[in-house]
């Protein structure tokens, strides 16, 4: 009985001995960055998030691993400079995707040493190939899409950023703005074009059988619509339309442009001022008609009562 | 036998009116399910209440489909129904009784108005159907040309993409969204102010006229709101009127 009191109070501390390092150190370094308010400016001028939330982090997918697992080494460190051995890829990576990384361009190439082969298809499409070839700072690289690292949900749960609850908000991000479009080339409004579309809108309405943007664009290995090789592109489309459309076919892929109606689209514009024009030309009409006839209706009621009852 | 007078006439057959039922409940089905579609409910975040009411979104669009074509079948029925009572004749055209519009009903639209803001002090006399039930009448028929025609595509479209003509697959499906989506608010529009005050809110008929479900109308209003047809009555089958005087 003693023996096992014994073992009972040991017990807590046993855990603590025996945890694995990453909590330790994951400890040490939330001690303080847990209880960090507001944000710091590095020496290049940036302000950067100090603070981070312990219990988001640890309900997050990276939860159990350590901060240095990321966060191997930065130049403009105040305190001791974690000396994890960094592997050569990455620092090849970090030093290729700087533009965008401004803050710890190692730890954003971290992402790459676990999830490689999703890495890999980032850096081939046209949101990688944006950061890493053309230096864009604005470009979508993970972070852009899935939030902090600190903070990732599995895509199953709804607080995940990519949960298909909340993606087509992750694209509108970037793609709602009008500045990217027009630095980028895109079609402006194409958020809006989806939500009004039957996509969209039974997307709205909880439809779990509808696509979302990733769902015929692709996601990590997104290309452009004119690149072959995008699910979009003119020579894929039937068969990427076909998966929920069988027997979809060049006249009927052309439907989805995602381009607003106006100038560029007359006939769809101009076909529903007309109808505008006539619905509302009837419904007023009828109101028109339907107050008249009440007035008078009652008019005869109250007024000419003697009158009526004559007739009869 | 002072009062032998009926106190009703039947003004539609059982026919008619299990047409009108079955065009009311579909209407009413294909309206609530549409309408979620056409202002999807985003402050609710993918569950707005009135989408869950009808099971969801996909339930909504099982229910919207098949409301949708048995409305249509319910218009066949009726046009061939129609087109055999005319041509066994057992309906016949007269300019009285007839619901095809005719001249004589712009000019009682033109007198009703002027009666109604007080320009004219007579009322004018209807046949069996004045011009806005005439109007009630083939607002169905557009109705069916354009939303009907153009729901068919949209449930279809990839069979319907067969037979259309390249240079239309950019635009046309938009329009084709647009004639089904506004036309269809102009028909709920219509009837929720037009037929609701014709046949609910109107003082003879609230709170609401009976005749959809018995097929009758009281002979007060018969005479009163048909004034044509009764007085074509009295003259075709003035047996049926003994005492069309006072009651």
């Amino acid at each position: 009985m003693k023996k096992f009191l014994l073992f009972l109070a040991l017990l807590p501390v046993s855990l603590i001995l025996l945890s694995p390092p990453a909590f330790a150190e994951t400890f040490t370094c939330l001690a303080c960055h847990g209880s960090m308010k507001g944000k710091i400016r590095t020496e290049k001028g940036s302000f950067i998030e100090v603070y981070v939330d312990e219990g988001r982090f640890s309900r997050s997918v990276h939860g159990g691993m350590g901060c240095t697992a990321c966060h191997k080494t930065f130049k403009d460190n105040p305190h001791e400079a974690p000396n994890a051995e960094v592997a050569r890829n990455i620092t090849e990576l970090a030093s290729l995707i700087s533009s965008k990384a401004q803050i710890d361009a190692v730890a954003y190439a971290a992402c790459s040493e676990c999830h490689s082969d999703t890495y890999k298809q980032v850096s081939e499409s046209v949101h990688g190939r944006n950061v890493i070839e053309k230096k864009q700072h604005d470009g979508a690289l993970c972070l852009d899409c899935h939030g902090s690292a600190h903070y990732i949900m599995p895509g199953q749960s709804r607080e995940s950023m990519v949960n298909r609850a909340n993606v087509v908000g992750a694209c509108g991000e970037c793609h709602e703005k009008e500045e990217i479009a027009k630095k980028y080339n895109l079609g402006t409004h194409i958020i809006e074009k989806y939500n009004e579309s039957f996509h969209g809108k039974k997307y709205k309405l909880g439809h779990s059988g509808v696509p979302t943007c990733v769902d015929c664009h692709g996601a990590h290995g997104i290309k452009k619509w004119d690149d072959p090789a995008s699910p979009v592109s003119w020579e894929n489309r039937t068969a990427t339309c076909g998966k929920c459309h069988p027997g979809a076919n060049k006249k009927f892929v052309a439907s989805i442009t995602h381009k607003p109606t106006g100038k560029d689209n007359p006939i769809p514009f101009y076909a529903e001022k007309g109808l505008i024009v006539l619905t509302v030309g009837t419904i007023a009409f009828v109101i028109f008609h339907v107050f008249l006839e009440a007035f008078a209706d009652i008019r005869d009621r109250v007024f000419r009562k003697n009158k009526e009852e004559h007739h009869d | 036998m002072t009062n032998t007078r009926p106190s009703e006439i039947q003004r539609f057959n059982l026919t008619f009116r299990i047409q009108h039922v079955i065009l009311l409940v579909t209407f009413l089905l294909l309206a609530f399910t549409g309408w979620a579609l056409k202002y999807p409910e985003p402050a609710l975040q993918h569950t707005g209440w009135w989408i869950r009411l009808w099971g969801g979104a996909k339930a909504a669009g099982i229910i919207h489909r098949v409301a949708g074509v048995i409305m249509i079948a319910d218009f066949v029925w009726h046009v061939i129904y129609v087109v055999s009572q005319l041509l066994t004749g057992k309906m016949k055209f007269d300019p009285v009784t007839t619901i095809v519009p005719v001249p004589s009903d712009i000019k009682n639209a033109v007198q009703n108005i002027l009666y109604f803001v007080g320009l004219s002090d007579t009322k004018p006399e209807f046949g069996r159907y004045n011009y806005i039930q005439k109007f009630d009448y083939w607002a169905v028929f557009w109705g069916m040309a354009i939303i009907g025609l153009s729901g068919l595509v949209l449930a279809f479209p990839t069979t319907v993409a067969i037979f259309l003509p390249q240079w239309s697959a950019n635009w046309i499906w938009e329009v084709f969204f647009v004639l089904h989506s506004d036309e269809a608010l102009l028909a709920i529009t219509y009837i929720l102010i037009m037929h609701f005050y014709s046949e609910h809110l109107k003082w003879e008929n609230f709170p609401m006229s009976m005749t959809w479900i018995t097929g009758k109308l009281s002979m007060h209003a018969f005479k009163n709101e048909h004034p044509l047809e009764y007085e074509l009555e009295m003259k075709e089958n003035p047996g049926a009127f003994k005492n069309p005087g006072k009651s």
